[in-house]
């Protein structure tokens, strides 16, 4: 676990009282629009002590590439915030993104890998 | 990389996703906001009204850069545009049939055919024997006959692995020869 230098006081154990769409600004959508449930995430270096708690627990969850959809599971956070915060950590240089998932599947070779480990396990 | 799997209210769409993923099958959760629109609401009162849809899903690592991720749909229809995000840029999709209410599964495989999304029918076992024959189920499904019909039992891990097998060799074979 981290630990957290403590800069307020808005912060009881139970949990804090701020709507998550304040911590987004309002957003409602990603500006990436290529971002999916299945979009592959990974944590980048940086230093993080200026963040929100609830920007930092979806670092946490990304020390290995990780989908959006698990992030959102796993923090039980609806899955169009977590894309958000997920873009916002993204534009902010805190997240890598894989290659999206919603390419129009031409790719033979990919299909065959996938068909290959199937076949495997 | 994504696969759908879709099908009427029971008719094993989370079994499925729990016997092959490697991980428990996940619940995510998609709040939805939607004015409420009571046609016999006295009042007049125009509330709005949220709803919790829950995603299914699990995961099967295919190689070190390819992961193969399973989401059930929600069970209800009416939730389609979460169908369109699934939907796009997935491999594919599994509907399953079960032959006791075939026609919950009728929404589904309209769904993918109109857009051009390739399926794979999966007539779930669950209750032993299929009253109706392969005939009968394309029938009522209206299954173009270039969409394979498999039979499969969604709590078997080889039988449900069978049917991702069949669904990525389906879409494999729709692509155009020179790729």
């Amino acid at each position: 676990m981290t630990h957290d230098v403590w800069d307020g006081d808005d912060e009881a154990e139970a949990g804090r009282l701020v709507p998550l769409y304040i911590l987004v600004n309002g957003r409602t959508s990603p500006r990436n629009t290529s971002l999916d449930l299945a979009t592959q995430v990974i944590a980048l270096p940086a230093d993080q002590t200026r963040l929100e708690q609830e920007y930092r627990e979806i670092l946490q969850q990304c020390t290995g590439w990780i989908s959006i959809a698990e992030i959102g599971a796993y923090l039980h956070r609806p899955l169009t915030i977590t894309k958000v915060m997920v873009d916002v950590l993204h534009e902010q240089g805190f997240l890598d993104i894989g290659s999206p998932a919603q390419e129009k599947i031409a790719d033979r070779w990919l299909l065959e890998t996938v068909l290959a480990g199937l076949q495997r396990i | 990389m994504k696969v759908v799997v879709a099908g009427g209210f029971g008719t094993g769409k989370t079994t499925l996703v729990g016997s092959v993923s490697e991980i428990p099958p996940l619940v995510t959760e998609e709040v939805l906001t939607q004015a409420s629109i009571g046609v016999d609401d006295i009042t007049g009162v125009e509330g709005k009204t949220s709803t919790t849809v829950a995603l299914d899903f699990g995961r099967i690592t295919i190689s070190n850069d390819v992961v193969l991720y399973l989401f059930g749909t929600p069970g209800q229809d009416r939730f389609w545009f979460i169908w369109d995000e699934l939907a796009q840029g997935a491999v594919g999709a599994i509907v399953l049939v079960d032959t006791r209410r075939l026609g919950t599964s009728f929404p589904a495989v309209d769904y993918f055919e109109r857009r051009g999304i390739p399926f794979v029918a999966a007539v779930n076992r669950f209750y032993g024997e299929c009253p109706y024959t392969e005939e009968e189920i394309r029938a009522a499904l209206e299954l173009d006959e270039t969409v394979p019909l498999l039979w499969c039992d969604a709590r078997d891990r080889a039988s449900s692995k069978q049917a991702l097998i069949e669904l990525v060799r389906h879409a494999l074979a729709r692509l155009p020869a020179t790729a």
